[in-house]
């Protein structure tokens, strides 16, 4: 369960204050599959980098999974980040020096799991995505479907309760945007993670739960 | 964590190459430097073994066509009259071997029943008291030794300590050396080269050891009271000259003396420490930019590491890591070329002064890098991983 509460937005650079995100008040119940539309610049990224605390709002409180975030310190921000939350970025953000294993393995990294139990997961985690024969490549040497899909094995490797994915289908071409979509679809009803997706496209947005549009840092529906 | 870094280390290798050499040659210079500091700190520590901050040394000519009586007798005047000079404590006559002057004479043999090579020094019968020498046993030479059966002579305890190692005492031994000599005392340390030089094996002969009328001894050192060096050296040449009628007569100071023939290695060993402090802060100011252009362009990779739970003290340690992973490379292939040179004996310094050299460059090389890699890494750590994912 997340649950956003008149959360406010401001970047301020030099002279301009932008406001990325105005009162915005929403819930997102434990299981659901929500999809957040909206024109450029409308402040998508932001309301999900919040929800994923690596980002901090101007204003207004959050709670995630009944707790309150404005008390968390840094290290503690970083464990819920890595216990709880799996993200999936429009550009992959792969790490080019890493096999395809070796990015899987990341959120592990940060837990206490051995060498060999971090291999195990990361290899079960490529095989759900379909990409059990690439995991020694490297990033370069895939294509962005295929990018996108260990980008997906990385976010579910630590079985998270949430996944945030920022338009997981955006660089992709319609094809590899259904697989994903059918991956994460799965994801939701196999496992029951619930899922914030930020997309562009109407037709992967109905295939969800529910849909909230945004426009100029508000919440219009 | 280790073994990930390994591996992303080792993905990256050629862009660490180049980290790779610069750590390696500055093990490598941070080595020779230490070795060669610490062998002669080792020397320098060890005492001189005589007193010299009071005295002057002095060359006379002694007239030339006198029989031995007369040279005796005019070596016997000169000293008795310097005794007298207001200020001077003690003198003695040497050989032509005189201390700081880089003058040596070496003599050798294998009738002892071992491989013996020492050091000669010709002194008289005043020089332990003038000098102020330490014996270890036994005793300087005296009137008795112009008639005893064997010429005396007197060893350094380099040289018991190096051929007669089991011996409780040399005295009364026999040393074959120009003849058959008899030991009659050991002198603790008498390094007379400079402070830097090995305390090698040396034996000291008396007058007696050589012709008087042929070599007669034409250096002295004279011993003043503190603070009157300089005064005693005008009537010591004015007497000297009167009685010798030679005006060739040279004083100089054994404290000058001294720091000039320690010269040799000061220079270098400052030289060498200015250069290496130098390439040092070169390769620490290139280290730190180096890490910091890398670490900035790794700002995504940050962003990431952070959005997948690394705390910020996490991404500090793994790029601190990351830099002393290369630079343990460097080092081991550092250590691998340096201990060649104590295990190859590629010089006669001893093995030991490389092992220290070896240690203090590795603890050097890992503070540098520790220092230059904490900075960066630390900035890298207080990245917004929202900032940094956003840039791309
Ligand atoms: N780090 C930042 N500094 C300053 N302004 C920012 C920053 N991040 C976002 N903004 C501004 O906040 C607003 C919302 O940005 P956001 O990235 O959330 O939009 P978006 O809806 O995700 O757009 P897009 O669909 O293009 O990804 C924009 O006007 C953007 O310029
Ligand atoms: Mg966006």
């Amino acid at each position: 369960m997340i649950e956003l509460k008149n959360i406010s937005k401001s970047y301020r650079t030099d002279t301009i204050e932008t406001l990325a995100l105005q009162h915005m008040t929403m819930s997102v119940p434990s299981g659901e599959f929500l999809s957040i539309m909206g024109p450029s610049g409308c402040g998508k990224s932001t309301l999900l980098n919040i929800m994923g605390l690596i980002d901090e709002p101007t204003e207004g409180t959050m709670t995630l999974a009944g707790k309150e975030i404005a008390g968390y310190n840094g290290a503690q921000m970083a464990r819920f980040r890595n216990e709880q939350l799996g993200f999936i970025f429009q550009s992959f953000h792969l790490i080019n020096d890493l096999s395809v294993v070796d990015n899987v393995e990341l959120p592990l990294l940060y837990r206490k799991v051995g060498g060999k139990e971090r291999r195990r997961l990361a290899l079960e985690a490529l095989a759900r995505v379909g990409l059990s024969n690439r995991a020694k490549h490297f990033p370069n040497q895939l294509s962005g479907g295929q990018k996108q899909r260990v980008a997906i094995a990385r976010a579910i490797v630590g079985r998270p309760n949430i996944i945030l994915a920022d338009e997981p289908t955006g660089n992709l071409d319609s094809q590899m945007g259904d697989e994903i979509m059918e991956i994460l679809l799965k994801l939701n009803s196999e496992i029951g993670t619930t899922i914030v997706m930020v997309t562009h496209d109407e037709r992967m947005a109905k295939k969800t739960h529910r849909l909230v549009r945004l426009s100029d840092g508000e919440r219009v529906s | 964590m280790i073994t990930h870094l390994v591996r992303l280390m080792w993905n990256k290798r050629r862009a660490n190459a180049l980290i790779l050499l610069e750590i390696l040659l500055a093990f490598l210079v941070l080595f020779g430097v230490y070795a060669f500091g610490f062998y002669n700190l080792d020397r320098f520590s060890s005492p001189l073994g005589f007193s010299y901050e009071n005295s002057v040394g002095l060359r006379l000519n002694l007239p030339e066509d006198m029989d031995s009586a007369s040279t005796v007798s005019m070596q016997k005047r000169i000293r008795d009259e310097i005794l007298l000079v207001s200020g001077v404590e003690q003198a003695t006559f040497i050989g032509s071997i005189n201390p700081f002057s880089g003058n040596m004479y070496f003599n050798g043999n294998d009738d002892n029943g071992y491989e013996l090579r020492t050091q000669g020094f010709f002194a008289d019968e005043h020089f332990a008291e003038t000098m102020n020498l330490e014996l270890r046993e036994g005793r300087w030479f005296d009137e008795t030794d112009v008639t005893s059966k064997y010429i005396p002579v007197l060893v350094n305890g380099a040289l018991m300590d190096e051929f007669y190692p089991a011996a409780n005492s040399l005295v009364d031994s026999i040393l074959i050396i120009e003849g058959e000599k008899k030991i009659i005392g050991v002198v603790e340390n008498f390094k007379y080269r400079s402070n830097f030089s090995e305390n090698a094996p040396l034996t000291f002969f008396p007058t007696r050891s050589r012709d008087v009328t042929k070599y007669p001894f034409q250096m002295m050192i004279i011993r003043a009271s503190s603070g009157r060096t300089a005064a005693i050296e005008e009537p010591i040449y004015n007497l000297v000259r009167d009685i010798t009628k030679n005006t060739d007569v040279v004083i100089w100071n054994m404290a000058d003396d001294r720091i000039k023939a320690n010269k040799p290695v000061v220079v270098p060993l400052v030289v060498l420490t200015l250069i290496s402090t130098f390439l040092l802060i070169n390769i620490a100011l290139g280290l730190f930019g180096v890490l910091f252009t890398q670490i900035n362009r790794r700002r995504a990779e940050i962003g990431l590491r952070k959005a997948m739970g690394a705390t910020p003290a996490q991404i500090t340690t793994q790029f601190v890591l990351e830099v002393l992973l290369v630079a343990t490379a460097a080092l081991l292939l550092g250590v691998f070329f340096a201990v060649q040179v104590p295990i190859l004996e590629l010089t006669s310094i001893p093995a030991k002064f490389f092992y220290f050299g070896i240690v203090a460059a590795i603890i050097t090389i890992l503070l540098i890098v520790f220092l230059c890699a904490s900075i960066p890494s630390r900035q890298a750590a207080g990245l917004q991983p929202a900032d940094v994912l956003h840039e791309d």
